[in-house]
């Protein structure tokens, strides 16, 4: 088994473990959250779930062949600039396998709907989430099997309580990982509508935020009304999938320290600092070889993948703001319809001395954010910036900028209708308008999307 | 004549035995002087029953006043996870003993069962007083003037 530590936030974790706490938290941060059910005051089977309808509509142009890129079209299909879809349809049980002992809890979730889980491996459903959290170690709380990897707020959260519709560029393309398929892939070039081939070149699910591991954690209550939380965990770096495809290990490191305010659940009244790092490495098969016969060879090598970022998110009713900084190095995705990770002259060579290969390349970026519960009403006003730099410091870079304004209205607490419209710019600042990589980037323009929301529970 | 003696010697002996058992029922805590008893049940597995006994009892105490009002939470087959030490409502528990004098009861049969089951007694809140029988303890509040409520 191999893995690489990171010590970027050991010390940070170091810390939050040896401080003095007064008393384990009930229910508080994602990790409890979602990893735990409360001490004797959980049935044993609680079903949950939730389902997401949609409708988005892109006014992206083509390029001057009247072609068009992912970017531009509404996925997971990535057909049609507008369409209707029920993007998450999730069932899940989840609690205490014995009543009698709160400390073994188990979560099981499926997903039903239409998105990057189930549509790349044309599923009608997956698993997600399966794992058991063990309580018996007071300060180390285990967690085994499939569940949410501690990360970045965006991905960590749940998603069924998430304040905007589409994620920021910088989680989608840079966080929410797509595997390299088992062999070379050549890339797919910009189609016109409807698009001849599958857009999406990867063969695997998105990772979802997601992987198979085992994870120590623990959230303490201290002085003040402050929180401290640390996770550590290890998994195979393989997203949904159960197994491993190669013997490399992901490290996974997070620490928050939260001052709550009132409340509880995940939208009680805290401000929330934190920071996380996430460590590992892929083996793909990039270069797309052939034998003097022109028959392919598998030659797979190994890529580091690291992330890390830190924020902060508070929220303290009417008000909530939120913001993160992240940044990666190596296997940068360029696009769903790039699964070789390269673009350009790159493509099929990782090593090229020109760059513009995702594979060895370095991204970053950031978001802020903020919401308004206007007072006596149902309303919640929200806004969103984000910049995401890919292929950071390479002459192939490119910038994406999005300003997101969106609507929530809250029928009840489980039931809302958000609206956001999206006003995107995109550019590869080394090139002129219309060249290289400008050809595609230049037509991304602004998207429409209504989505509704309803959670059920028992 | 005798029979008026008897008849003296029985009410005397009736009032004396009435007195010494209505003491020995007075359990640590009862507010002998209150004006409205109660004795709350929680026997269900659900959680949400959990919640909701502990909303009521303190929703007693809020709208009489500690002083008038006296409850009594008892608790027996699966609801007894509500007096368990590590339940996540202890804090509620220590609130409403600390500041209204709410009372909770452990139902020893009940103990006696999950010991068995798992292998060890259940480590037991030490606000609650555990009595050899849940439904007991609810007949002997009930004959002593307390309203059973099962929320």
């Amino acid at each position: 088994m191999k893995y690489s530590l990171s010590t970027r936030f050991g010390g940070l974790i170091i810390c939050a473990v040896s401080l003095s706490f007064t008393n384990i938290a009930s229910a508080a941060d994602w990790l409890t959250l979602q990893g735990t059910e409360p001490a004797g005051a959980a049935n044993p089977v609680n079903i949950w779930g939730f389902v997401q309808a949609q409708y988005q509509d892109d006014n992206s142009d083509s390029n001057a062949a009247d072609q068009y890129v992912p970017a531009k079209l509404i996925g997971p299909d990535l057909d049609s600039q507008s369409q209707f879809n029920v993007n998450r349809a999730r069932l899940g049980v989840r609690g205490v396998a014995m009543p009698l002992d709160s400390q073994i809890n188990y979560f099981l979730l499926a997903e039903f709907g239409n998105n990057g889980i189930t549509d790349p491996e044309n599923s009608s459903a997956k698993l997600t989430d399966a794992s058991i959290t063990f309580n018996h170690v007071k300060g180390a709380r285990v967690r085994v099997g499939l569940f949410k990897t501690p990360g970045a707020e965006e991905g960590l959260q749940a998603i069924h309580v998430f304040d905007y519709i589409n994620f920021t560029n910088v989680t989608n393309q840079m966080l929410l990982e797509r595997f390299p398929n088992r062999r070379y892939t050549p890339n797919v070039g910009p189609q016109t509508i409807t698009p001849e081939n599958d857009f999406n070149g990867f063969e695997e699910s998105v990772g979802a935020f997601r992987d198979v591991g085992v994870q120590v954690f623990n959230t303490f209550k201290l002085n003040n009304g402050w929180e401290a939380s640390y996770a550590a965990m290890l998994g195979n770096g393989n997203g949904l999938n159960f197994g491993d495809n190669d013997d490399n290990k992901e490290l996974y490191l997070y620490v928050a320290g939260e001052k709550v305010f009132s409340g509880k659940g995940p939208r009680r009244n805290s401000l929330k600092l934190f920071a996380w790092s996430q460590d590992g490495k892929r083996t793909a098969d990039f270069t797309g070889d052939t034998d003097i016969n022109g028959a392919p060879i598998h030659n797979p090598e190994e890529y580091d993948r690291e992330r890390r970022g830190a924020g902060f998110k508070y929220l303290n009713k009417p008000w909530r703001v939120t913001a993160e900084y992240m940044e990666g190095e190596g296997m940068i995705m360029q696009g769903v319809h790039n699964p070789s990770f390269g673009i350009g002259p790159c493509q099929g060579n990782p090593t090229s001395t020109a760059g513009c290969h995702g594979a060895k390349a370095e991204a970053k970026g950031y978001y802020v954010e903020a919401g308004y519960r206007i007072p006596s009403t149902n309303w919640e006003l929200d806004a969103r910036f984000d910049n995401y730099q890919r292929l950071d410091g390479d002459k192939f870079e490119a910038e994406y900028d999005k300003l997101t304004l969106g609507a929530q209205y809250f029928f009840n607490p489980r039931v809302r209708v958000a609206f956001n419209y999206e006003i995107s710019d995109a550019e590869a600042p080394n090139f002129d308008s219309g060249k290289g990589p400008n050809a595609n980037l230049d037509g991304i323009e602004n998207r429409f999307s209504v989505q509704i929301t309803a959670i059920f529970k028992q | 004549m005798k029979h008026r003696y008897l008849s003296i010697s029985s009410i005397i002996f009736a009032a004396v035995l009435t007195l010494f058992t209505s003491t020995n029922a007075l359990a640590e805590g009862e507010k002998e002087f209150a004006e409205h008893k109660f004795v709350l049940q929680i026997s269900d597995m659900d959680a949400s029953k959990q919640t909701l006994v502990l909303n009521v009892a303190a929703n007693i105490m809020k709208h009489y006043g500690p002083d008038k009002a006296d409850v009594e939470i008892v608790a027996f087959g699966p609801g007894l996870r509500l007096m368990f030490e590590e339940n996540a409502n202890s804090n509620r528990i220590d609130g409403l003993v600390n500041n209204s004098g709410v009372r909770f009861a452990a139902c020893g049969n009940t103990i006696a069962k999950m010991t068995k089951t798992l292998g060890h007694p259940p480590a037991i809140n030490s606000h609650a007083t555990v009595v050899p029988g849940g439904i007991i303890r609810i007949k002997d509040l009930a004959d002593q003037g307390y309203l059973l409520v099962r929320p």
